[in-house]
């Protein structure tokens, strides 16, 4: 099959290979390093456990060579190392599992194969990015009635306070993660093509340059109902996440910090509302503003998180050897604070790093697509990615109030994985897509040089 | 558009700049702090799991050790002497938390405190983890013997070196069995834990440092010596022999002597026979210069005690108070009123005149060893304050001989040995009987041994019970033992 790649083509999945065993060494090194911690032989599913993960990434690996082959060669295996070290994180959470909190990475490596099959699905039906654009209407509904489905009697269940999964059959499902997917598609597609008359304004208002609400009115309505139903739901991260990306796209299409401004003082306004509204919200500007005069009970989970970091300290207790177990909620919230307390910060810092890496390298494919709504689509995932890793872990760690998301490809949780699988088949889309038009042009450049010297 | 892109691009990477930023505050600069938390289990979860060395007595017994369990925390803390030394040993728990020599030297049992780099790597190289034992000056015999002198009366006793500040007992009636609360099954441990702390007597209670007393005539030893330090009398100067003293403000309560007998002369005479009259009015005539003098002997401060959580501070009447509170400071003069001390802190004012006027830290922790016998850390003898001058100190001795010679405190002389004591019976709660208190230090010459001995409420005497017939014999016994044998 490499046969019939260009060079540039087959650099890249080479590239995206090694990378790639790198990223399988770690997660085999952590996975032995877990189990010498409990007994000094190496263990015994090694060998099965190794297979399985290289299975995985070369399944994930052939579907990029096969449909998008000039993608970039970077996001895959820093995912898949995200992917190992929250892994490795989960199976060692595993240990301490009781009763009433069972073990979960069965489950995490059946989602994350699902996840696969949602990455390769993505490549094989999305073969180009601008098809997507055409349904935007389609996927604002569908995103809209993805977020109200948990609302439903019957479907939607209510877990730690916040109703965002649906229950069907014996698994849940947290049909938001995708939602937030096909909005982005939606805010794309419409800021691309409103983006003139938004950025221009035609209506003033003493100073200021107001766009038509006609042009504007589209945008904001669809966005209000998500925030509110995310409020309604008591999803607070999602809002957040949600308020960052819309203000980073408008402003990205229209380059008027009149919309961050405005941005920003409709985030202090809805803060402002929520906190009087919401003891919860409350609660949780108070924790993160003293954690320590309530440690047992409100400030419970952020103090113990805080202990868990400073446990660890700089180099970390080792895979196996530290207490991560009195962390609440660790294998999905706090699974940070856990690969804190075990790898220091050596490990949080390396995490860091590949979400820095993989941000930058999406924001990257945003800057070489050629189309403004290739441009704008990637940039909003990438912010997705970049401002869901900060909300959690400023959240874990006490920089910012802490609401509840996961952390990309590390966190335990299906939907979360196969919803950042999708974003990373489309980033890789959209990647693949403007080095073919580069290369075309290239060649077509080539060409001409040809035809021209041809003539003289 | 690619401006607007790089823009974000790099906000975002300046969020995740943050991060990185909070993380290295976390893990580096207040990780310590963080990771001893004691709110953090960490420490505690480990400690349960780990080898802990064992807590020894001055004579060699063990007093808390860890032996194999068959549960999940594979080992178990034991306690053999239960209750004789469960007030300074305390216990580690995992329901209620550690408690006395446990908690004080966790880390050091624990075998965190050995900082010879290279003999913990030889250590983790043969895969032995540390432990650190601690020697302690706690003498399980005298334990006994204040047990046994106590009998079923509640009550107090504290023995220590002067010169070291080492205690060698201490002891309070009644007492409990720590062992139920090292158990690992949470609700035993917690129905044993309500149970103690409701008993009668609050058995949970180390009432020796923990709890307060009036100290009655034991406390002229202050008393004179403030007096002496100020200026305000010499041994020579005579007092009038009265059977009440008027006090100032309160014309219908005037202080009468013990008995409402007459009692008087020079200040020698007046310590000897415990006259209440001139103590009272040496607290009148210390007035505002009173209170920085108990100071001194340590009152109002928590002695520095090395059982976790420490002892509780003695107290007195407030500073510059004498003006609007006279009958306060006359009171204070006579140990009554205002001041309420711990067992331990008369043991201490004993200690102090014994020590030429210095007191020295109390301690009961010696030396931490580890697995090998070789010392790790040692416990200090330290000065903790100074409560007169040397030459005070011995005027006041010569007055405590006197007492044991010829005054209240005869009942404590030992044959060839010169015991300086004072005697007290401290009036308590109307219709409560008195509190018995006795100290002394001995060889007078050469004090080897300060003690406190404190019986609640009369004791077996009751209404007839008094510092020299109660408290005194009992120190007797104990000293005797002590020196003679």
């Amino acid at each position: 099959m490499s046969g019939r790649l260009s060079p540039l083509a087959h650099a890249r999945r080479t590239r995206e290979l090694s990378l790639g065993a790198l990223a399988l060494l770690v997660t085999a090194g952590g996975y032995v390093l877990l189990a010498l911690s409990k007994a000094p032989t190496v263990p015994p599913r090694l060998w099965g456990f190794l297979a399985a993960i290289a299975a995985l990434f070369v399944c994930a690996h052939l579907a990029v060579r096969r449909f998008a082959p000039r993608a970039d060669p970077t996001l895959l295996p820093l995912a898949a190392l995200l992917l190992g070290i929250g892994f490795v994180t989960i199976s060692r959470l595993d240990l301490n599992a009781t009763k009433f909190d069972p073990a979960v990475a069965p489950a995490q490596s059946v989602w994350i194969a699902v996840g696969i099959g949602a990455f390769v699905l993505t490549l094989f039906l999305v073969r180009h990015v601008r098809s997507l654009a055409r349904y935007r209407y389609t996927f604002l509904l569908i995103g809209v009635a993805a977020l109200l489905v948990p609302l439903v009697p019957g479907l939607g269940v209510e877990i730690n306070g916040a109703r965002l999964w649906v229950r069907l059959g014996g698994l849940t499902f947290q049909p938001g993660e995708i939602a937030k997917v096909l909005l982005v598609i939606f805010f794309a597609a419409y800021l691309v093509e409103k983006r003139e008359l938004l950025s221009s304004g035609s209506r003033r208002l003493g100073r200021l340059n107001l766009p038509d609400p006609k042009h504007l009115g589209p945008l904001l309505v669809p966005w209000g109902v998500a925030i509110l139903i995310m409020v309604q739901q008591k999803d607070l991260g999602s809002s957040l996440l949600f308020f960052a990306v819309f203000v980073a796209m408008l402003y990205i299409a229209t380059l008027r910090s009149a919309y961050l401004l405005a941005g920003a003082a409709l985030f202090v306004g809805a803060v402002a509302i929520a906190y009087q509204a919401f003891s919860h919200v409350q609660e949780r500007v108070s924790v993160w503003i003293n954690p320590w005069v309530d440690s047992q009970h409100t400030g419970y989970q952020l103090t113990q998180s805080l202990f868990a970091f400073g446990s660890g300290g700089f180099a970390g207790k080792g895979i196996g050897l530290g207490t991560p177990n009195v962390i609440p909620v660790n294998r999905s919230d706090f699974i940070f604070a856990a690969i804190g307390e075990e790898l220091g910060l050596i490990g949080t810092v390396a995490v860091i790093g590949a979400f820095l890496l993989l941000v930058g390298s999406a924001y990257r494919i945003a800057l070489q697509a050629r189309r403004p709504f290739s441009q704008l689509f990637a940039a909003g995932l990438a912010t997705i990615l970049g401002v869901q890793t900060f909300v959690i872990v400023g959240g874990v760690t006490r920089v910012i109030p802490l609401t509840g998301v996961t952390l990309p490809f590390v966190s335990y949780g299906g939907s979360s994985l196969v919803a950042n699988f999708v974003i990373l088949a489309l980033l890789l889309r959209i990647s693949d897509e403007s080095a073919e038009e580069a290369e075309r042009e290239v060649a077509n450049q080539a060409r001409l040089v040809a035809i021209e010297s041809a003539h003289a | 558009m690619n401006i607007g892109i790089r823009r974000v691009g790099l906000a975002v990477t300046a969020l995740l700049v943050v991060l990185i930023g909070q993380l290295t505050y976390l893990q580096v600069v207040d990780a310590k702090s963080l990771e001893h938390d004691p709110r953090n289990a960490r420490d505690f979860l480990k400690d349960l799991r780990s080898p802990r060395g064992t807590i020894v007595s001055a004579d060699d017994q063990i007093m808390a050790q860890s032996v194999p369990s068959h549960d999940e925390y594979r080992l178990q803390r034991t306690y053999p002497l239960g209750a004789l030394v469960s007030q300074i040993v305390g216990y580690q728990s995992i329901v209620v938390g550690n408690t006395g020599l446990e908690k004080t030297y966790n880390a050091a049992l624990a075998g965190r405190g050995r900082k010879d780099v290279f003999r913990n790597a030889i250590d983790s190289l043969r895969g032995k983890k540390p432990v650190g034992n601690l020697t302690t000056s706690v003498r399980v015999d005298v334990q006994l013997k204040a047990k046994e002198a106590l009998g079923e009366q509640r009550g107090s006793v504290v023995v220590i070196e002067p010169a070291t500040g080492r205690i060698v007992a201490m002891y309070s009636n009644p007492t409990y069995d720590p062992q139920p609360l090292a158990g690992h099954v949470t609700s035993k441990v917690q129905a044993y834990f309500d149970f103690i702390n409701n008993a009668p007597g609050n058995p949970s209670l180390p009432h020796s440092y923990r709890e307060i007393y009036p100290p009655g005539s034991t406390f002229k030893v202050v008393t004179a010596t403030a007096a002496i330090d100020t200026g305000l009398t010499t041994l020579d100067r005579v007092f009038p022999t009265l059977t009440f003293l008027p006090i100032p403000q309160a014309p219908n309560n005037p202080i009468f002597n013990f008995g409402r007998e007459s009692c008087g002369g020079d200040l020698i005479q007046s310590f000897t026979n415990s006259c209440n009259t001139t103590f009272a009015q040496l607290g009148l005539e210390l007035g505002n210069q009173f209170p920085p003098h108990m100071q001194q002997f340590g009152i109002y401060r928590p002695p520095p005690l090395d059982i976790a959580p420490g002892s509780v501070a003695s107290t007195g009447p407030a500073f510059n108070s004498f003006d609007q509170n006279k009958p306060r400071f006359a009171l204070a003069g006579i140990g009554q009123g205002d001041v309420a001390t711990t067992p331990l802190q008369m043991a201490l004012v004993a200690a102090g005149i014994a020590n030429h006027g210095v007191i020295m830290e109390p301690h009961v922790g010696r030396n931490v060893l580890d697995g090998d016998g070789r010392v790790v850390s040692t416990v200090p003898n330290k000065p903790w304050t100074t409560a007169t001058t040397p030459a005070t100190a011995a005027q006041l001795t010569q007055m405590m001989i006197n007492v044991v010679k010829s005054g209240t405190g005869t009942a404590a002389q030992l044959p060839g040995i010169t015991v300086a004591g004072k005697t007290g019976t401290a009036q308590t709660a109307v219709g409560e009987f008195p509190h018995a208190w006795f100290v002394a230090f001995a060889p007078a010459e050469a004090p080897k041994y300060a003690i406190a001995v404190l019986v609640e409420h009369g004791g077996n005497q009751q209404g007839d019970a008094t510092g020299g017939h109660l408290a005194a014999p009992i120190a007797a016994q104990i000293l005797r033992y002590l020196l003679i044998g």
